[in-house]
């Protein structure tokens, strides 16, 4: 054995193209203080509707979709591009397909896509489809900018030097393909005219609200969970420098989450006019989910079998840990608000704005973060973080604020379900809905104050981040190999 | 030094993507379709200029000059 592996060539490390890594990851950083940033500003208006300030470009209607799109796709969507271009590399030793200026157009073209939308909602342009927000001209932008993600990704994959493509590289691919069947299936839409941005979109009534959530709960399915997952599958054990606790699971993970998840949009619209089979179909899907998801966690957290020490001494692996925490608690918390006499009580109420921001928060931030903070010494070749300090205080603020958010958000939620279906003596509804909105109006300032521990934490982390790249404390001591010789290493 | 091809394609493909972006410009029945178009325009000239920038930028560094 020992003569094979001697035989063998000593392979050198390709030539990875590192910098369109690192711009998104800048980007990320970036789009994701905009999007908590404006996020606190909504939670304000709602607690305080004055601060609308009479205006119509920052009404809570334009500008949710510029938050929901600023963490989704902008923060969200440039971490993925990004550690999907690093994680496909590294574990196919391959350069990235189609070149430098390829990859360029890919990460200006989908800045762009980010700045455009962003400015079509503020100044009053929308689909009114949640998470699809932008109009016709700008969802074919993203449709070519989103092909040449694909043919990269796919490209690099095909002339891997590796073998095996590893598991990370199969959550990201079903990221990319589903993302892309889900845009262009729920985007089909007419324009009145080649020069204008309004268009109609080709199914009407409940075949639209079928499609757009089939859309929209696949948004959640393949952006902020499968790809998601693809991170945690190749940062967690290269954080832990551990295997995978069961490469099996996995695969299974793997499968069973993509045969499941893609059935399980009707529970969006239980009580509509969708008829009740297809919601069953929506129930029963998002119940089985439960299996796979969980499946994942505990392989999540099993790999850190024999290192749970490092917890102790690697904040940024402790945001990737909690992650998964976090994505076992949303993915228990989703299948139970799915049975349609919960959603009864639920739906339309903040109990699911706190399920959402469980997940996005807890789950598709903190997975970020920590892939984050592994990535920045290694790309930027420093010898390690500015300040561990200050990134378990970025951990602690981060995780503070989230119990602020999704418990205010339960109680709000639950509160504003139980009021609205109260009937008195008589058989009157008991309240107003006005009651019900000066009922949750302390819910909403403590909302608004974890908004502002997450985003805080946050600045924390641009600012160690920022001395991390910069700071003459992480520079990598260089060591002769004249040194080393003599050292006898 | 040769053109890469990744380099033409992309290019080509700016440059055909910045002309539509004018001509949406020019005719746009509306606010949106008017900056979009322009902006479009913009982005596929800096683009452009981005590429001229790093292929002389690789000539200048390669030892054949």
């Amino acid at each position: 054995m020992a003569d094979v592996s001697l035989a063998m060539p000593l392979q050198s490390a390709p030539n990875y193209n590192e910098a369109v890594v690192k711009k998104f990851l800048i980007a990320s950083v970036f789009w994701a203080v905009v999007a908590f940033l404006v996020g606190v500003y909504l939670a304000t208006e709602l607690a305080w509707p004055q601060f609308n300030l009479g205006l119509s470009f920052i009404n809570f209607g334009r500008l949710r979709p510029v938050h929901t799109s600023a963490a989704i796709f902008a923060f969200g969507g440039s971490a993925l591009l990004g550690t999907s271009f690093h994680v496909v590399q590294r574990t196919c030793r391959a350069r990235l397909f189609g070149g430098e200026a390829l990859a360029n157009f890919v990460f200006w073209g989908y800045q762009f896509f980010i700045v455009m939308a962003a400015l079509s909602y503020v100044m009053g342009y929308s689909q009114s489809q949640e998470y699809a927000e932008p109009e016709w001209h700008l969802d074919l932008w993203l449709t070519i900018v989103w092909v040449a993600y694909a043919v990269m990704f796919i490209g690099t994959l095909m002339k891997r030097e590796e073998p095996h493509i590893y598991v990370a590289n199969w959550f990201y691919l079903a990221f990319i393909l589903t993302i892309a069947v889900l845009h262009i299936g729920n985007n089909l839409a007419i324009p009145i005219s080649a020069f204008s941005s309004k268009s109609y979109s080709v199914a009407s009534g409940v075949q639209n609200a079928m499609i757009q959530w089939w859309y929209g709960h696949n948004a959640v399915g393949f952006f902020l969970t499968a790809g998601f997952l693809g991170m945690m599958y190749y940062f967690i054990p290269k954080a832990a420098n551990r295997p995978i606790y069961s490469y099996r699971l996995s695969v299974v993970h793997f499968w069973s989450l993509v045969f499941m998840y893609i059935w399980a949009g009707p529970h969006h619209l239980h009580w509509t006019a969708l008829p009740d089979w297809t919601q069953t179909l929506g129930m029963a899907f998002s119940i089985m989910l439960w299996m796979p998801s969980w499946g994942g966690m505990i392989n999540g957290l099993m790999t850190l079998s024999g290192a749970w020490d490092k917890l102790r001494t690697d904040p940024g692996l402790r945001f990737s840990v909690t992650a998964v925490g976090f994505y076992g608690m949303s993915t228990f918390e989703g299948p139970v608000m799915s049975i349609r006499d919960v959603n009864a009580l639920s739906h339309y109420t903040d109990w699911t704005i706190g399920h959402v921001h469980s997940g996005a928060l807890g789950w598709v931030a903190f997975i970020s973060f920590g892939a984050i903070y592994y990535l920045v010494p290694v790309l930027w070749k420093r010898s390690g973080l500015y300040s561990l300090r200050l990134v378990s205080w970025h951990y602690w603020i981060a995780t503070l604020g989230i119990v602020f958010y999704i418990t205010s958000m339960w109680v709000a939620g639950i509160m504003q379900g139980l009021m609205w279906r109260a009937y008195d003596q008589f058989g009157f509804l008991q309240y107003s809905f006005a009651e019900s909105v000066v009922a949750v109006h302390p819910y909403y300032v403590i909302r608004l104050l974890g908004g502002l521990m997450f985003l805080s934490g946050a600045l924390l982390m641009v600012y160690n981040l920022i001395q991390t790249v910069w700071s003459r404390t992480t520079e990598k001591t260089f060591v002769a190999p004249a040194v080393l010789a003599a050292a006898g290493e | 030094m040769d053109i890469e091809p990744s380099d033409l394609i992309v290019g080509l493909l700016m440059a055909a993507l910045g002309l539509i972006g004018l001509i949406l410009a020019s005719g746009a029945m509306d606010n949106e379709m008017y900056v979009f178009g322009l902006s479009l325009f913009g982005f596929a000239c800096v683009f452009e200029f981005g590429l001229l920038r790093r292929h002389f930028d690789k000539l200048d560094a390669s030892p054949h000059g």
